[in-house]
């Protein structure tokens, strides 16, 4: 009861303070509480219970000892009583005398045995205790047949026939008696053993339970503790490599661990959005190495257009009708060169949510490549392309890809020297279901030692303000995002292949095509 | 003294020779137009022109190049850069080479003829200098 209360006050608190929590922080929040210290106060409180039921169970068998201890001493006195009284009788059947004491031994007998005779009753049955009352009673009124004869003897009436039969009964029911009392004293002394036995034996059994019950407690806690921890690792290096997807809930229950997971995926929720800040400002550089590029390509048609003019301005009086139409012409296919090249430059830049589209893989390429061979022709590095024909299309997000061959390509132009070579090579993967872009250059190679890191964001072999180092790292996010893979061969001053995978779609292209 | 300026123009944009060439002829002046750089190349081996106008990224061969083929044959001959797209390093190299002077795209004929006047003045065509 308590803990949904305290789970509802805790859950109010929370909400309050942090209002821009998302829906993955609230569904953590929202489950049942059940905390390392709660656990820990269960463990606590389960080995307290045990404690006191052994404490408990001690107690109790100690006292019910102490009881059979006096049981034991009632019976062994009751037990000399009546063998007194069988002594004496013996002494009054050799010698005469002692009778007396024998009847007063048999009466002590008789009154210590109805002093306790509750105790008798709840250790043996009515059946016996009435059996042995009975037994004692027959003979102390033997004994008292036998004074009543003494008395007679006395006054001279000798009846040595009736003192022989009492004598005989008086045996049989002494020997009776004593035997119920002696096996009842061996009952009780056995049973008293058997329980000392087991007393003695009890702090073995309970610190053999104890024990498993703590190393079962210490390997619930261990991995209560540890299997959260491990998790937390495992998803701290998924997010170093740059999935910022947010963190399964790792235990069942809320507890001390939540609050880590919240925090991570608030965590991952600020990479993400520093990650699309760092990925604009890398379009952006990417934009200022194509503009160079672009600015000589769109100088070019724009100066078309104004030679043109001009020429039209200063002849137009002597110019022919075929002469005027051939400037026009020239005027509008200028205009149009310039609008396409201004276009391409507005798809690669426009902000844009990811969006994920049917795309013809073979043709991103080709329209990448196209944004770069002006800047190919500036270094007069020679582009080869090779596209395999009706290949599958793929799923993906136009604008994102061709960032990433962009990349690829602008980091193979900056790798070659000039009369470099980049052929660009789309096809079939090699594992099914899956088409391979290869970059190709004969350029420089990358360093066995920095091969490492080329993945890394800010990552860069180029001078101060040349590269943003986020080129590579923001492809691979990209590429792991299309459930893809980038990979890469190199040789030092030979060559080096950057092997691009993506998965295509199932369903046959032709239906793709609308 | 000749009375027309011999000029070879160098782009790998037809549209710009087709262009200039009638621009430059009203102002007396001879046009060789070319659109591949190497027949430029092998006609600037044979031929001392006074002015050689050359866009400066070409495939193939580039302005440069051209301008140190002009240096080998002619140290009289003037050449003018066309740039479509000017940095400080592409001027400072091409003025360390003896380039007369860097014209950025885009330009009207007016541009450029007037830096062709400047050239023929320096080469002593007064004539093209009063015409332009």
């Amino acid at each position: 009861m308590t803990n949904t209360l305290e789970f509802k006050s805790s859950f109010i608190n929370n909400s309050e303070k942090k209002t821009a929590l998302d829906t993955e922080g609230r569904d953590l929040l929202a489950r049942p509480r059940f905390s390392l210290r709660l656990h820990l106060l269960l463990v606590f409180i389960l080995f307290s219970f045990l404690s006191m039921a052994i404490i408990i169970g001690s107690v109790i068998a100690i006292s019910s000892i102490d009881k059979k201890m006096h049981f034991v001493q009632t019976s062994e006195r009751y037990l000399f009583e009546i063998a007194q009284a069988r002594r004496w009788e013996k002494n009054y059947f050799l010698y005469d005398t002692n009778l007396e004491d024998a009847v007063q031994s048999a009466g002590n007998a008789k009154t210590f045995l109805s002093q306790n005779l509750k105790k008798f009753i709840t250790v043996l049955s009515a059946e016996e205790t009435a059996g042995m009352i009975e037994h004692l009673e027959k003979y102390r009124s033997l004994l008292q047949d036998l004074q009543d004869l003494t008395v007679l003897k006395k006054n001279g009436i000798e009846n040595t026939e009736k003192k022989n039969k009492i004598e005989t009964s008086l045996r049989k029911h002494g020997a009776e008696m004593v035997k119920v009392a002696a096996a009842l004293v061996y009952k009780e002394q056995n049973s008293m053993n058997a329980m000392l036995h087991l007393i003695q034996r009890i702090p073995i059994y309970c610190f053999a339970v104890v024990l498993l019950l703590t190393i079962f407690l210490a390997r619930f806690l261990v991995k209560r503790l540890i299997r959260p921890l491990n998790l937390l690792i495992e998803s701290t290096q998924r997010i170093a490599k740059g999935d910022f997807s947010p963190v399964p809930p790792i235990c069942k229950y809320r507890g001390e661990f939540t609050a880590v997971e919240v925090a991570i995926n608030q965590m991952c929720r600020e990479l993400k959005s520093r990650e699309v800040a760092m990925v604009e400002s890398h379009k952006l550089r990417a934009i200022g190495t194509l503009t160079a590029g672009v600015a000589h390509e769109l100088n070019n048609p724009l100066n078309n257009i104004m030679l043109t003019a001009h020429a039209m301005l200063e002849d137009h009086n002597n110019l022919s009708e075929d002469g005027l139409l051939e400037m026009i012409n020239d005027l509008i296919n200028e205009a149009d060169k310039s609008r396409s090249i201004i276009r391409n430059l507005l798809d690669f830049s426009r902000e844009s949510e990811s969006v994920s589209e049917p795309l013809d893989l073979g043709a991103l390429v080709g329209e990448t490549i196209k944004l770069t061979l002006n800047q190919a022709k500036v270094s007069g590095v020679k582009i080869e392309t090779q596209i395999q024909p009706d290949l599958p299309r793929i799923r993906g997000d136009k604008q994102q890809l061709k960032q990433v061959f962009l990349n690829l390509i602008l980091n193979a132009l900056d790798a070659v020297e000039k009369e470099g070579n980049i052929k660009i090579n789309v096809k079939k993967a090699d594992s099914p279901k899956f088409l391979a872009v290869q970059v190709e250059d004969n350029g420089c190679g990358i360093p066995s030692h920095i091969l490492p890191n080329i993945f890394d964001p800010f990552f860069t072999t180029k001078g101060p303000g040349k590269g943003t180092g986020l080129g590579l790292s923001v492809s691979h996010g990209i590429i792991t995002m299309h459930r893809g893979q980038i990979s890469i061969e190199t040789e030092e001053g030979k060559y080096t292949r950057f092997t691009v995978t993506l998965p295509f779609r199932t369903v046959p292209a032709v239906l793709n095509k609308t | 003294m000749k009375e027309k300026l011999d000029i070879l123009l160098l782009d790998d944009e037809a549209i710009v020779g087709n262009r200039l060439k009638p621009a430059l002829k009203k102002v007396g002046c001879d046009v060789e137009l070319f659109e591949d750089p190497k027949k430029a190349l092998n006609r600037i081996r044979e031929k001392k022109f006074d002015i050689v106008i050359t866009d400066i990224m070409m495939p193939s061969v580039n302005g440069i190049q051209i301008l140190e083929e002009v240096r080998k044959k002619s140290d009289i001959t003037k050449v003018i850069i066309i740039t479509g797209y000017a940095t400080v390093a592409l001027a400072r190299e091409a003025m360390d080479k003896g380039a007369f002077d860097m014209i950025a795209k885009p330009f009207t004929p007016d541009n450029l003829r007037s830096v062709i006047a400047k050239a023929a003045d320096s080469l002593g065509y007064k004539k093209i200098i009063a015409k332009a």
